[in-house]
């Protein structure tokens, strides 16, 4: 389950704001979209790494969903449903653009693995890590998310960022929970590599 | 390299997926294995920075904005449902009596923009926009009105990418006029003068049959 889907005390209860969307009131829905954007958008942000286009297939995930809301059964949280809608929009717009990194699909191509010995630099570099304040490390970790292909970059956000269960991942993909492993194993590997030099100097 | 098995316990143990009982047994494997230990407390600040560094939620840019292009779409929806085949069309739109100057009106071509406005165009508030005419439907054009902000920005999705010097002209429309007798429609500018005439075309769509060159 996505963290912090618990609604504060007074709030109207997503289940309340559903049914009302499902008798057609789009003011109800703006309230779920308020509630709800600024996950949504992170979410695609994080994919996407582009403000425009994360703002805009935020936008298209809930109009989707406004348009899927007569079909929602309530048989899962509401963001929880939001949030598979956004990713279908968000994986088929990478599909489209053909952006994909070096990971690639194929879980079992072993050549993608990264040796556990493998640095990025040499181990002399004279990084220190006082020069490596915070935010640059936050840039770094973008460049490097960025270069993941789609389907490890969304393991490790739905893990990492929505700090879904492996069963919620492998559901939400979907894919078996061999597939979530490996692909989680692989990105977090694929990750040290290309953050090495931000770790290696810290010890 | 690890074996599948190892990778997957390095997993379970770092996401928390194992049991009391493994989390203590493979504990007692990183105690005894050096190696084993330092890979999985990489791994463990590695998933810490990554969720320092990638929040879970982030401001919206425009936010208030976002919200009402939403509903924009949804009432584009809504009335597409709603228009039968048969529908009288743009210009019956143009007859109604809520397009009244008490608010302003919009359409879009993609070579010309024509707004009602009230008032004389320099006062450029209360700008309403009623409804859009975008003539290639490939083209999805919505509109942003701010009271606050005395503007009205219009977007155009799904445009080709035009040229910097390309032209983008608009009128400021006071009036109409409807002629029966060749199905046509004058729009006149604030200062009377005609400024386009528009037509429908075969399934009852506007088409602009000609304009003036616009101010501005």
């Amino acid at each position: 389950m996505p963290a912090s889907t618990a609604p504060d005390p007074g709030e109207v209860p997503d289940i309340d704001l559903v049914k009302r969307c499902q008798a057609g009131d789009t003011r109800a829905f703006d309230v779920l979209v308020s509630r709800y954007r600024g996950r949504i958008y992170a979410m695609t942000y994080h994919m996407i790494q582009n403000e425009t286009e994360a703002w805009d297939l935020a936008q298209e995930a809930f109009i989707k969903a406004w348009r899927a809301l007569p079909r929602f059964k309530m048989d899962s949280a509401f963001y929880t449903w939001l949030y598979r809608i956004t990713h279908n929009v968000v994986y088929d717009w990478l599909r489209k653009k053909k952006i994909q990194g070096e990971g690639e699909f194929d879980d079992s191509r072993t050549e993608h693995r990264v040796a556990a010995g493998a640095e990025a630099v040499p181990r002399g570099d004279a990084a220190p890590d006082t020069a490596l304040k915070n935010a640059e490390l936050g840039a770094r970790i973008q460049q490097a998310i960025a270069k993941l292909s789609p389907e490890h970059k969304q393991v490790i956000l739905l893990r990492e960022v929505e700090g879904m269960a492996y069963e919620e991942i492998a559901a939400t993909v979907p894919c078996s929970l061999g597939t979530v492993m490996s692909r989680l194993f692989y990105a977090r590997k694929k990750l040290q590599e290309l953050l090495r030099d931000c770790y290696e100097n810290t010890d | 390299m690890k074996t599948p098995t190892e990778e997957h316990d390095l997993l379970r143990w770092l996401d928390g997926e194992m049991s009391a009982a493994e989390k203590a047994a493979f504990e007692s494997r990183l105690t005894a294995d050096p190696a084993l230990k330092a890979e999985a407390e990489l791994m463990q600040r590695l998933s810490a920075d990554l969720r320092t560094h990638l929040p879970a939620e982030m401001p919206v840019p425009y936010a208030d904005f976002f919200n009402s292009q939403i509903q924009v779409r949804l009432a584009q929806d809504e009335n597409q449902q709603l228009s039968a085949p048969a529908a009288e069309g743009w210009f019956g739109w143009l007859r109604k009596p809520w397009l009244t100057p008490a608010f302003a009106a919009a359409a879009i071509a993609m070579a010309a923009l024509t707004m009602w406005q009230n008032g004389a165009p320099s006062e450029g508030t209360n700008s309403l926009v009623n409804s859009i005419y975008v003539p290639n439907s490939a083209v999805q054009a919505r509109a942003f009105h701010s009271d606050e902000a005395q503007a009205t920005v219009l977007m155009l999705d799904g445009l080709e990418e035009m040229p910097a010097d390309r032209k983008i002209v608009g009128f400021n429309i006071g009036r109409s006029e409807v002629d029966e007798a060749v199905a046509a429609t004058t729009l006149f500018g604030a200062d009377g003068k005609a400024v386009a005439v528009m037509a429908k075309d075969a399934r009852n769509q506007p088409l602009l049959l000609t304009s003036t060159t616009p101010r501005g």
